[in-house]
Order: structure tokens, then C-alpha cells, then sequence
């Protein structure tokens, strides 16, 4: 298996510089530190803009190894205005910009973030069986009795962000499926949180055991404008 | 007006099931315009014998206002011949990646004013791997260079 990537620079003589510039360089894309071929690939996308927000092009926790020979691809789509341009930003440092039909080439070193982890206890009277808990978007019911059973129901439910397994019999563990997830916790009535509808007086008690570090050198994007503007990508990874 | 070309191609007959082909290729132009960069630093050719950071454009005012929202592209390119040898890049103290033997970078460098009083905003530096000799290449295509006062 083998990948290539070339390089050429050019300009002409009197131009750039009274020489002519016609550098030339190719190298084959192998993992770190030896021969062998990178062979996974983020496969050739396409972003399409439409705010001035910030987008995360490539999370490092998804493509984080030890030590790794990662190389980014990435090109300005746009052709109609020279002045459109995307900021990319790496470890959210600004690393440039790319105006219209400029691309890029470089190295990445994606590390990994370190997730957030937290016990959530459904403490005082757990007693009837619709009683529930909203969090992460997923609805969990009781179906029986007790906090040990609610515990149980914790457990068995699968989330979009979270990971979750049995602490103790009464307590149960969360763990983020991604690092950027930096917010406590808590019982309350936002989606971001636990929201807890019962008969009774349960609550559910939550305790952070592990506080989140973000996993920094994500690679994002900035648009200059709010326009419909398209980027190109393509990791090559270990 | 300088008209200065950048080509790319990635190309793969067995990375996938269908064979990887692809170029691009751009002309530099100031920001914002289609007016030619015609500023460079030239090719450095440099041969490292230690494992510290340099700062591969010591003589520009990095984050001055000459290089606020201009287009500035760099090229780094590692020519050790050990496959185990290889340079960290960081921009303004952050790791970008670990170049190895044989690999380049062409990323563009456009910066804002600097707000930082040590002027390391923006630095572009490169770490070898090893101290036992490296041969590196690197150059820059820019506008708005600022060199700093002689002292």
C-alpha cells in the first residue's frame, strides 16, 4: 500500500525572484517512524458553511495513537470571490487563513483529551414505576422500585455522549464519549443536565470524579462571511 | 505582478477500493485580492545538531502589524534519510505535528497583531528529534515582511 504526495512551487525567472523557482518534492505518507503506509483515511468531504461560527473539522480524541504521522488535507472550494477565506485554527491557535482555491498540507498531531467521568445516585424515594430521568436526550424509566432498580434502568440505557455503568448497587458511573464535554453535571431542567420527574421525592446526586480536559489540538474552521461557502478535507491517519 | 504556483497531488492505487487521484493547484495572491505575493524569504538549507527549538524566521517581526491579515504561505521540509527521525512543528508554542523523513509542510501563516509583550505570537518553530544531525529546508512566500530595527 502506497500513498504519495507531491509538492511543486513554481515562478517564473524576473518574477517571484530573478531566479526561477521550480522546487519539487514527493513523499510517501508512512506511519511514524518506519516504512509502512498509512492506511486510513477520513475519506475525501466536503464542509459547507453558513455562519461565521467555529466548526471542528477533526476531533483529535478520534484519531489520538501514541505517536502518529497524521497529514491534513484541506483546500478552499470557493472561486468567486478572492476575499472569501476560512481561519484555521489548531489547538485553537490561528494557523492561517485560506482565501479562495488555496489548500494546504501538513502534519497533525491529534492527541487526547482526557473525558469527564461523574457518579449520578438516585437518592430518597424512588417508589413508583413511571417514575423517570431525561439526560443526554434519552429518557430512562424506572419500571420498578427503589434507587437500586433505577440504577439498573441507568445502566441498561444507551447514550448519544455518554457511557455509563454500575458504580456501586445505588450509584451509577457516567463517562463522556468525548472530552470537549467540560460542564458539570447536575440535576436541574436543562438538556444539559438530569431532569428528574417522580412521585415522590427522589432526586438524583451527582458527583464529579474525573474533571474533563478538553482534547486540544482539534483542527476547526472559521468562515469569513455567513455565505454558503465549501471546504474540502482529507485526513490520512494512523 | 510575481505569479507563484502551488501544486499539489495525493495520489493512491490501493489506499482504497477505487484509486485516489487528486490535485490542486493555486496561485499565491495577496489577501483578499488576485494581486501576487512578491516577497520571500528564500530557501533556507540548514543542517540541526540539536534537539531545541529554533525559531525558523528569526529575522521577522512575527505578529507585527506588516503581517496582520496578509497572506503568508510556509514550506518546511524534512530531508533527514532515517525514517525515524523527525521535526516537531509548533506555531506560537503549539504542536502542529511531527514531520519525518522525506515529509513537507505547505501551511498557510497569516497572523494577527501581536498582543503578547515576549513577541512569540505567532513563532513558527521546529524541533529535530534528534541532535546527531539534521538537514531541513524551509522558505516562506509573503507580503507585508517587517524586519525589526537594527540595535
Amino acid at each position: 500500500m502506497a500513498i504519495t504526495a507531491g509538492l511543486t512551487l513554481t515562478s517564473g525567472a524576473d518574477d517571484l525572484t530573478s531566479d526561477a523557482l521550480s522546487l519539487s518534492v514527493s513523499t510517501a505518507l508512512t506511519k511514524a517512524g518506519g516504512s509502512t503506509a498509512i492506511a486510513s483515511t477520513s475519506g475525501l468531504a466536503r464542509k459547507t458553511t453558513v455562519s461565521t461560527d467555529q466548526y471542528t473539522l477533526y476531533r483529535a480524541d478520534d484519531y489520538a495513537t501514541v505517536t502518529n504521522a497524521n497529514k491534513v488535507y484541506l483546500k478552499n472550494t470557493e472561486t468567486a470571490s478572492p476575499a472569501l477565506y476560512f481561519t484555521v485554527t489548531i489547538d485553537d491557535e490561528p494557523m492561517g487563513r485560506l482565501y479562495g482555491g488555496d489548500w494546504a498540507f501538513f502534519p497533525w498531531l491529534a492527541t487526547n483529551g482526557v473525558p469527564a467521568t461523574f457518579t449520578a445516585a438516585p437518592t430518597l424515594s424512588w417508589g413508583d414505576a413511571t417514575d423517570q430521568i431525561v439526560f443526554d436526550g434519552v429518557t430512562v424509566v424506572l419500571g420498578g422500585s427503589g434507587s437500586a432498580a433505577m440504577v439498573d434502568a441507568m445502566v441498561a440505557t444507551k447514550y448519544p455522549n455518554w457511557t455509563c455503568t454500575e458504580h456501586d448497587s445505588v450509584t451509577a458511573l457516567y463517562t463522556a464519549k468525548d472530552s470537549n464535554i467540560l460542564y458539570q453535571i447536575e440535576e436541574g431542567t436543562t438538556a444539559d443536565q438530569f431532569v428528574v420527574t417522580t412521585a415522590g421525592s427522589g432526586v438524583i446526586t451527582t458527583a464529579r470524579v474525573t474533571a474533563a480536559v478538553a482534547s486540544g489540538n482539534d483542527i476547526k474552521i472559521t468562515p469569513s462571511t455567513t455565505g454558503s461557502h465549501t471546504l474540502e478535507s482529507m485526513l490520512f491517519y494512523e | 505582478m510575481a505569479t507563484t504556483t502551488a501544486a499539489i497531488t495525493l495520489t493512491s492505487a490501493d489506499l482504497l477500493t477505487d484509486a485516489l487521484s487528486l490535485s490542486a493547484t493555486n496561485t499565491l495572491y495577496k489577501a483578499g485580492t488576485t494581486v501576487g505575493l512578491d516577497q520571500t524569504t528564500g530557501m533556507t538549507k540548514a543542517y540541526l545538531t540539536a534537539t531545541q527549538n529554533i525559531d525558523i524566521f528569526p529575522t521577522l517581526i512575527e505578529g507585527s502589524m506588516a503581517f496582520a491579515g496578509k497572506s503568508s504561505w510556509v514550506y518546511v521540509c524534512n530531508k533527514s534519510e532515517d525514517e525515524t527521525e523527525y521535526a516537531t512543528i509548533t506555531i506560537s508554542g503549539n504542536i502542529i505535528g511531527k514531520l519525518y523523513a522525506g515529509d513537507y509542510l505547505w501551511m498557510p501563516w497569516s497572523q494577527s497583531e501581536d498582543a503578547d509583550s515576549d513577541n512569540l505570537h505567532g513563532d513558527i518553530e521546529l524541533a529535530p528529534s534528534v541532535a546527531t544531525g539534521m538537514w531541513f529546508e524551509w522558505c516562506m512566500i509573503n507580503e507585508g515582511t517587517e524586519y525589526p530595527d537594527a540595535v
